[in-house]
C-alpha cells in the first residue's frame, strides 16, 4: 500500500517539489564560485596572453554537466538508488582501478585522472557518493537494534577497498573524507557512544601507523610538519598557507571588492582558483562575505540533515546524513586549511573550487538528497496522504 | 528509522566546526589585519636601484681629464628574480658559454655580490649578443642587457695620481651606506670629491606578482648624475711635466744613477695656491681599477714600485740644499749673519755683515772636519753668493749663529720659520693621503731618540749640529715636493702660505656651479719687499751667474741662437738646486744614493709659477733635477722646451 502510494507521488510531478532551499543555496554558491574563479584566474591568463575568461568558461561547462546530472539523479527514486548501489559501487571500484593502470594519467605528481572527453574524470570524486550509498545499504539490516561489531567490521572493510585505491593515487585528503563519512554514518546507524569512542581511537591509531610506517609521500609529510611548525620554511612547504592567510587578512572586514584583490590579482596564493578559492572570496568580499558563505554552507548541511530526518526509510536517512557529513567535512577541512588551522590536504571547496569531476560528484550527491526529499515519508496532514 | 537526535547531534557538531572557522576568520581579517596588510604590500613591490652616472673631471680650460661615463652594453643579472636552482642549473652554465668566462669565476662573482644583488657581469657585449640573450631569455633567467655606465680614462696615465681611481667600497664606505656593488672613489680627486662625483642613485619601484613578473611601474626616480669637477690643472702643462719627468729618469740613468726610482713634480700658482700640474712618474692607468679586474701580477708589480702612490704629496724626502732658500730668507729678513772662523776674520769684507770666507772645511766640536761638497770651498761669499753656489759652510755658520744666540732668538728659530712656511704638517690640499713631513726639534728628538735609532742619534742631546743639519736640509728633516712648492710660493708672493687646491669648482648635471673654491691661506709669514727682491735676484743667480749650481743646466734657455746674455726669459727664472743625502737613513755603510731637487720660481718680475721637481735617487740636483725644471720653465716662459741634457754635478 505505502509502496504504491509513493509510486503515485512520484508519478505526480506537481506534488514532487525539489528542495528549493537546498537547490537555491547550491545555485548561489555555484554562481559565486564562477565569479571567484574568474577573479582568481583572469589576471594570470591575461598576463600570458590567454583568454582571461578561459578557466571560468571551462567551469561553466562543468556546471552545465553537473546540473544535468543533478536533475537526472533527482528523478531516480531512492529505492531505485538502493537497487543499483552494488552496480555503482562495482563501477566506481573499476574506475579507481583504471586510474592506476596505463589508462590513468598523472597530474602534478598524482595519478588520479582518466581522460574522458571534455574533462579528465577523477573517479575518487564519484567514489564519495558511491561509498555513501554502499555504506547505507550495509548499515540498513532488517531486525537489528544498534550496530553490531561484526557490521562495523563489514563497513570498515567496504570502505577500505576504495580508500586503499585512493591512497595509492595518492590522495590523502579524500581518504580522510571516507573516514569521516564512515564514522558519521555509523553514528547515525545507531552505534553506542562506547563503540564510537573505540572507533575514533582506532582511527587515530591508523593515522599514526600510516605516518610511522612511512606510507605518506614526502610532500604530504612535509605539509603536516610544516603545519605543525608554521614559519619554518616560508618559501616552500608553508608558502601556500602563509600566503593564504596574508591574502585572507588583506580582505579585512569588508573586503577589497570584487576583482580588486591585490593578492589574488597578483597570484600570490598557489591554486587560488581550485583548492584555495576561499582566499579569493575572503580577500575580495571580506569577513562579511566569507561569513555569509559559511552560513550558507551551514544552512545547506542542516537542510540535508533535515532531509535525513524526513526520509522514508533508514537507507535514505543514512544516505542523506552521509552526504551532509561529506559536505561538512569538505568545507571544514578546506576552509580550515586556508585559515592555517589544518594542514594542506588538497580537498576542494564544494560548488566553488574549479574542477569538473568534483563538481559532478557534488551535483550527483545533491541530486540524490533531492531525490530522497522528493520521495520522503508522508507527513501527517499532508494533502498527498489524503488522496490515498 | 533513525532517532532524530542523532541528526541534531551531527548538525550541532557541524555548526560548532563552522564557528571555529569564523573565529579564526575574525582573527585574520579583523584582529590581525594590520600585519597581513603590511606583509602583502611589501611583497607586491620590488625596487631596483639605478646607478647614477659619475661626474666628469676637466682641466682648467674645460678639457676632459677623463672622458666621463660611457654607457656600455652589459649583461646584468638580478638575483632577486631567480632561484638558486635556476642559477646553478641554467643561468651560470649558459652565461659561462655566452660570455666565455669560466663558470667558477661567475660563481665567485655571484658570491661576492651577495644574494639578491643586481650587477653587471662580463665585459661589453655586442648588439648581436644582446639580441641573442633577449630572444633566448628562457635560457637566461633574471638577465637583462642594459647600458651600464663605465668610467673611462682616455688619457690613461696622464694626471692619474691627481684624478685617482674608483673601486669596490671598503668597510668604512660600507658603514657610510655604500652597497657592495657600488664603486667608490679610492684615490685622488675620485676619493676626495666622492660626495660631488657620486651623484644619487635612482630607483624604479615595480609592482610584481608572485612569479616576479613586472606588472607595472609604481614609481620611477631617475638617478641624479654626479657633479663635474673643474680642476686647476693645465692639461698641456701636465703633459709637459710628465714627459719631462720621464726624460729626467732616463737622464739619471744616463749619468750613471742606476738606482733612480721615480720622479715627482708640482707646479703651483703662487698667486692663489692652485696646482697647475702635479705628477708622479711612473704612473698607472686608472681604468685598470674601474673596468674589469686588475690581474694579481699587475697589482703586485704596481705595489712593488708603489706606482699608485702620489709622491708629489706622499713622498717624504730630505730637501737638501733646496732648503737653503728657506734659511736664506730667515737670515735676510732677520739679519742673522754667519759666524766666521777666527782664522778667516781678516779676509771678510768688513762692510758686509753677510760676508763669509769659505775654505771648504769646518772644524766643529768633537766631530771630524765637516767638508763642503766643493773641495777647497767657495772662497769669499756673501749671502747671495752662498745661495748661488750652495755653500754648505755658510749655512752651517748661520745655524751656529742661531745656536749661539739661542737665548735671544730661541733655539728653534729656524724650525719655527719652517713651520710657518708649512713644513712639518699637511698643506691641506684636497687630495687624500698627504704626508706630514717632519721638522725636528729638541722635543721631537727626545721623544724619538729611544725609538728610532736608525734616524735619531742614539746618544747625546739636541745640539748645534742638529740645527746645522736642518740648515742644509739634512738630518731628520723631511718634506714633500708640495710643501716645498708652497713654501717657495710664500717666500716670493709676499708671505701667503696657501692651502693648495686641485679643484676650483664643481658643476651639477644642469651645469649650475654648486661649489667654488676660494683661495685660502693656511697662514702668513712676515717678509719684507727687500728680502723678496734679494731672494729673487739670488735665485736667478743660481741659474744665471757664473758659479751658479744650475748654471750649466739653464745654459741656452732661450731659443737657438739667442745668447744667454740676451735671453730675457732667463732673467725671469730662478731657483735652487738640492742634493739630499739619504746615506744616513740607509745606514753608514749604505750606498751613496742622493735625491735630486730643484725648486724654482718664474717670472721673477711678477711671480706666478713655482716648480718643484724631485728625482728620487736621481743623484745631484744640478745634474739631473735642474735640467728637468729648466724644460718645464722653458714651456712656462714660452720658449721651446729642449730635450733634457745634463747639468753640473754639484752638492755632493
Amino acid at each position: 500500500m505505502t509502496m504504491l502510494g509513493r509510486v503515485d507521488l512520484r508519478d505526480d510531478p506537481r506534488r514532487a517539489r525539489p528542495d528549493v532551499v537546498m537547490v537555491g543555496i547550491v545555485a548561489v554558491l555555484t554562481a559565486l564560485g564562477l565569479i571567484l574563479i574568474y577573479s582568481a584566474s583572469a589576471p594570470r591568463l591575461r598576463l600570458v596572453g590567454d583568454d582571461p575568461n578561459g578557466q571560468m568558461i571551462r567551469q561553466l561547462i562543468f556546471v552545465a554537466i553537473g546540473i544535468a546530472a543533478m536533475i537526472g539523479t533527482s528523478l531516480i527514486t531512492d529505492r531505485s538508488w538502493r537497487m543499483v548501489t552494488p552496480l555503482i559501487f562495482a563501477g566506481v571500484i573499476l574506475l579507481l582501478l583504471a586510474t592506476i593502470t596505463p589508462l590513468g594519467v598523472e597530474r602534478q605528481g598524482a595519478q588520479r585522472w582518466i581522460p574522458f572527453g571534455v574533462m579528465d574524470l577523477q573517479p575518487s570524486e564519484l567514489a564519495k557518493p558511491a561509498v555513501i550509498l554502499a555504506l547505507a545499504v550495509l548499515l540498513t539490516p532488517e531486525n537489528e537494534i544498534g550496530v553490531s561489531w561484526r557490521r562495523i567490521g563489514k563497513a570498515a572493510a567496504l570502505v577500505a577497498l576504495p580508500a586503499a585505491l585512493i591512497f595509492m593515487q595518492p590522495d590523502f585528503g579524500t581518504m580522510l573524507v571516507f573516514g569521516f563519512i564512515t564514522v558519521v554514518m555509523l553514528f547515525m546507524a545507531g552505534t553506542t557512544t562506547r563503540q564510537l569512542m573505540i572507533l575514533l581511537v582506532g582511527g587515530l591509531l591508523v593515522m599514526v601507523a600510516i605516518i610511522e610506517l612511512d606510507l605518506l609521500r614526502d610532500y604530504q609529510l612535509a605539509r603536516i610538519i610544516g603545519f605543525l611548525n608554521p614559519g619554518s620554511d616560508p618559501l616552500s612547504v608553508n608558502y601556500n598557507q602563509i600566503q593564504s592567510q596574508i591574502t585572507i587578512g588583506n580582505g579585512g572586514l569588508f573586503g577589497s571588492g570584487l576583482f580588486q584583490g591585490a593578492q589574488t590579482n597578483l597570484a600570490f596564493v598557489p591554486a587560488q582558483s581550485t583548492d584555495f578559492i576561499f582566499t579569493a572570496l575572503a580577500e575580495q568580499l571580506g569577513f562579511l562575505g566569507a561569513t555569509v558563505v559559511l552560513a550558507l554552507y551551514t544552512v545547506l548541511i542542516w537542510r540535508m540533515l533535515a532531509v535525513s530526518v524526513a526520509a522514508r526509510d533508514k537507507f535514505a536517512q543514512l544516505v542523506a546524513g552521509g552526504i551532509a557529513a561529506m559536505f561538512a567535512f569538505h568545507v571544514f577541512v578546506n576552509v580550515g586549511m586556508t585559515l592555517g588551522l589544518l594542514p594542506v590536504t588538497g580537498l576542494p571547496l564544494p560548488f566553488m573550487s574549479f574542477g569538473g569531476s568534483f563538481y559532478l560528484g557534488t551535483a550527483v550527491s545533491v541530486g540524490i538528497v533531492n531525490s530522497i526529499w522528493m520521495n520522503r515519508s508522508p507527513v501527517p496532514g499532508d494533502r498527498r496522504l489524503a488522496s490515498l | 528509522m533513525i532517532a532524530s537526535w542523532r541528526q541534531t547531534t551531527v548538525g550541532t557538531l557541524v555548526t560548532a566546526m563552522m564557528v571555529v572557522l569564523l573565529l579564526r576568520l575574525w582573527y585574520l581579517q579583523v584582529t590581525d589585519v594590520e600585519d597581513s596588510l603590511e606583509v602583502a604590500a611589501a611583497q607586491q613591490i620590488r625596487t631596483v636601484s639605478i646607478e647614477a652616472p659619475r661626474g666628469d673631471i676637466f682641466d682648467r680650460d674645460g678639457r676632459f681629464l677623463m672622458a666621463g661615463t660611457i654607457a656600455s652594453m652589459r649583461v646584468v643579472v638580478d638575483r632577486q628574480l631567480i632561484s638558486l636552482e635556476e642559477e646553478e642549473s641554467v643561468l651560470i652554465p649558459n652565461l659561462a658559454t655566452l660570455l666565455a668566462i669560466p663558470a667558477a669565476e661567475i660563481v665567485a662573482e655571484f658570491e661576492l655580490r651577495g644574494s639578491g644583488a643586481r650587477f653587471p657581469i662580463g665585459g661589453e657585449v655586442s648588439n648581436s649578443t644582446a639580441l641573442f640573450v633577449l630572444e633566448n631569455i628562457g635560457h637566461f633567467p633574471g638577465v637583462s642587457v642594459e647600458p651600464v655606465p663605465v668610467r673611462v680614462y682616455p688619457l690613461t696615465e696622464t694626471a692619474a695620481h691627481v684624478i685617482g681611481y674608483i673601486g669596490a667600497p671598503g668597510s668604512s664606505d660600507l658603514e657610510a651606506g655604500a652597497s657592495p656593488s657600488d664603486r667608490v672613489g679610492k684615490f685622488g680627486i675620485e676619493r676626495s670629491y666622492e660626495e660631488y662625483l657620486a651623484g644619487t642613485p635612482g630607483a624604479i619601484t615595480y609592482r610584481v606578482n608572485a612569479h616576479g613578473d613586472i606588472l607595472g611601474v609604481l614609481e620611477e626616480r631617475p638617478p641624479q648624475p654626479g657633479g663635474s669637477l673643474i680642476t686647476t690643472l693645465d692639461l698641456t702643462l701636465q703633459r709637459v711635466t710628465e714627459e719631462t719627468l720621464t726624460q729626467a729618469i732616463a737622464l739619471a740613468r744616463q749619468v750613471g744613477e742606476d738606482e733612480v726610482i721615480r720622479a715627482a713634480a708640482v707646479i703651483l700658482d703662487v698667486t692663489d695656491g692652485s696646482v697647475l700640474a702635479m705628477a708622479s712618474v711612473p704612473a698607472f692607468d686608472p681604468s685598470a681599477f674601474s673596468t674589469g679586474r686588475i690581474s694579481v701580477d699587475d697589482w703586485e708589480a704596481m705595489q712593488e714600485k708603489a706606482v699608485q702612490n702620489n709622491f708629489a704629496i706622499q713622498g717624504r724626502y730630505p730637501p737638501g740644499s733646496s732648503f737653503k732658500t728657506i734659511v736664506y730668507a730667515l737670515a735676510r729678513q732677520h739679519s742673522i749673519a754667519p759666524v766666521n772662523e777666527e782664522e778667516h776674520e781678516g779676509r771678510v769684507d768688513a762692510s758686509d755683515p753677510t760676508s763669509y770666507f769659505c775654505d771648504g772645511q769646518l772644524e766643529f766640536e768633537a766631530t771630524p772636519l765637516l767638508n763642503d761638497w766643493k773641495p777647497g770651498g767657495h772662497g769669499l761669499v756673501n749671502l747671495g753668493q752662498s745661495l748661488h753656489q750652495s755653500c754648505n759652510l755658510y749655512y752651517w755658520s748661520i745655524a751656529l749663529r742661531i745656536w749661539e744666540q739661542r737665548a735671544e732668538l730661541g733655539e728653534d728659530r729656524l724650525q719655527q720659520w719652517a713651520r710657518l712656511l708649512g713644513f712639518g704638517s699637511q698643506t691641506g690640499i684636497d687630495l687624500p693621503f698627504e704626508a706630514d713631513g717632519l721638522v725636528p726639534d729638541r722635543t721631537w728628538f727626545q721623544r724619538h731618540q729611544q725609538q728610532q735609532t736608525g734616524v735619531v742619534r742614539p746618544e747625546g742631546g739636541w745640539a748645534a749640529g742638529d740645527v746645522m743639519n736642518i740648515a742644509t736640509g739634512q738630518g731628520a728633516l723631511v718634506v714633500t715636493p708640495l710643501q716645498m712648492a708652497v713654501a717657495y710660493a710664500a717666500l716670493v708672493n709676499g708671505g701667503t702660505v696657501w692651502e693648495p687646491r686641485v679643484v676650483q669648482s664643481v658643476r651639477d648635471s644642469q651645469n649650475n656651479v654648486i661649489y667654488t673654491h676660494v683661495a685660502s691661506a693656511a697662514g702668513t709669514i712676515e717678509i719684507s719687499e727687500d728680502t723678496i727682491a734679494d731672494l729673487k735676484r739670488d735665485l736667478n743667480g743660481v741659474v744665471n751667474s757664473t758659479f751658479g749650481t744650475a748654471r750649466r743646466a739653464f745654459e741656452g734657455f732661450c731659443d737657438t741662437g739667442v745668447p744667454d746674455s740676451e735671453c730675457a726669459a732667463l732673467r725671469e727664472v730662478g731657483g735652487k738646486t738640492g742634493t739630499a743625502e739619504i746615506r744616513q737613513a740607509l745606514g753608514e755603510d749604505g750606498p751613496d744614493i742622493d735625491t735630486a731637487w730643484f725648486v724654482g720660481v718664474a717670472p721673477l718680475s711678477s711671480p706666478r709659477y713655482v716648480v718643484a721637481v724631485v728625482i728620487d735617487q736621481g743623484g745631484s740636483g744640478g745634474l739631473v733635477a735642474a735640467p728637468a725644471a729648466r724644460r718645464i720653465f722653458q714651456y712656462l716662459m714660452g720658449e721651446t722646451p729642449d730635450p733634457l741634457r745634463r747639468g753640473d754635478d754639484t752638492e755632493r
